[in-house]
């Protein structure tokens, strides 16, 4: 659904508006400033993007409202072009005008979410756009009340390893095969449900109950490992 | 019990003293054992001393009749008894059952074993092994830091080629999978104790 259009988030990968992350004050930027506590985090806003935002300015709140909402609307659920003829014919401008407005707003809030920038470094971004206390006020808004999801979104787009989705089991007792005609051989058959790119499989497999047991085990260890004071401390430090 | 015509004649052969003496009926009977559950030995067993001299066609005729009549007493689960009875019908002599049968009650659980394995199955589990990783970012999200294992699964299947199977869970999913699994163990013990 997000590709309908053939914009939604998928937006920021075409040439149209560049925004980068620069670190203020410090040593210079680079990926690894995020990790040093504190530092500030701005977005640098390219020329052409400042005067796609610049459209916001003039025209009156409500339809400013309206856009934010459109923008939102389409990162969501991908894009929709109508939406900009029909708005650029009743405020009497150009459609490319409404889309760029519209995709800039996008696009500033798909950036401040990837980066996670806090409410602060927003603000401070957003003022270079020289937009009034109430506009700056309701990106900021729009911002916190979006970018969980617009993470979530985003977070589709990273390559995907089949992924664990359910599990079902049932215990058997086997009582003869071709092969052999008397048995009680207690058997577990197991459904494993994984999940890649939205598609599901699932594959049946069968273990007995010596292997359940060491299987138990070693999944136990594997999940305390994440209690022990190795990788506490690495949780704590990376933020 | 019943055994096909060819195994039967083997085993009436393998009866009569002018064609094995008690010794050599001794040593082709373990041989043929050795050969049947050791996969390996791949008929070296009969390359004894104490066979040389005998027929070729004989010794392989009959150590076919012994491996028949082990593996389908090993597939009706038959007693002592039923397998006297075949023998007896085949004209062996008294000691000759009895040795036979002794040495088929000691092998009698290896045999089970490899007529056991003998079936169609899905893939079967036998371990498994767990990475755990810390996804700081990637290019689309930053700031991600969470938590990821990567399970992988090993399975068998008799000799048919199987494929490990691999995926990536979060700490809960982890858990979830381990919840369900202790169930099954859970219930796998209270049935054991039915």
């Amino acid at each position: 659904e997000r590709e309908r259009g053939g914009s939604g988030v998928r937006e920021r990968e075409r040439g149209g508006s560049g925004v980068r992350e620069r670190e203020r004050g410090g040593s210079g930027g680079g990926p690894c400033a995020e990790a040093r506590a504190g530092a500030k985090m701005l977005l640098v806003l390219a020329e052409e993007h400042k005067e796609h935002l610049g459209f916001l300015t003039r025209v009156d709140a409500a339809v400013v409202g309206e856009f934010c909402r459109i923008a939102v609307e389409f990162l969501k659920k991908g894009s929709n072009p109508k939406i900009f003829e029909g708005a650029a014919r009743k405020l009497n401008v150009n459609t490319e005008t409404v889309q760029n407005g519209v995709e800039g707003l996008m696009y500033l809030m798909t950036e401040s979410s990837k980066m996670m920038i806090s409410e602060v470094d927003f603000q401070d971004s957003v003022l270079v756009l020289g937009f009034s206390e109430d506009l700056n006020k309701l990106l900021l808004q729009l911002y916190l009340d979006n970018r969980r999801e617009i993470r979530q979104i985003l977070s589709e787009l990273a390559p995907d390893l089949p992924h664990y989705h359910n599990l079902e089991w049932r215990l058997d007792v086997q009582l003869a095969s071709r092969a052999l005609k008397q048995q009680i051989k207690p058997l577990l058959t197991l459904k494993l449900h994984l999940e890649q790119n939205g598609r599901r499989n699932a594959s049946v497999f069968q273990t007995d109950p010596a292997t359940l047991l060491h299987l138990i085990r070693k999944l136990e260890q594997a999940l305390n490992e994440m209690k022990t004071n190795h990788c506490r401390r690495i949780v704590r430090n990376i933020k | 019990m019943e055994l096909p015509e060819y195994a039967l004649k083997g085993l009436q052969l393998l009866a009569d003293p002018s064609h094995f003496s008690d010794k050599t009926f001794h040593i082709l009977v373990e041989a043929a054992f050795e050969s049947l559950l050791n996969p390996q030995t791949d008929g070296a067993t009969l390359d004894h001393a104490e066979l040389g001299n005998l027929d070729l066609t004989l010794v392989k005729q009959c150590n076919v009749a012994i491996a028949t009549c082990v593996l389908e007493a090993g597939k009706q689960n038959a007693d002592a008894s039923t397998l006297s009875t075949v023998l007896e019908d085949c004209r062996l002599g008294g000691e000759r059952i009895d040795l036979f049968c002794a040495t088929y009650q000691k092998n009698k659980d290896k045999v089970e074993s490899l007529l056991g394995g003998l079936a169609r199955y899905p893939s079967h589990i036998i371990d498994a092994s767990w990475r755990l990783e810390y996804h700081i970012r990637n290019n689309h999200l930053h700031k991600v830091n969470q938590p990821a294992y990567l399970l992988t699964l090993n399975v068998e299947n008799g000799s048919r080629p199987t494929q490990d199977v691999t995926f990536s869970c979060t700490m809960e999913q982890l858990q979830d999978l381990l919840g369900k699994l202790k169930d099954a163990a859970k219930s796998m013990e209270k049935a054991s104790q039915m």
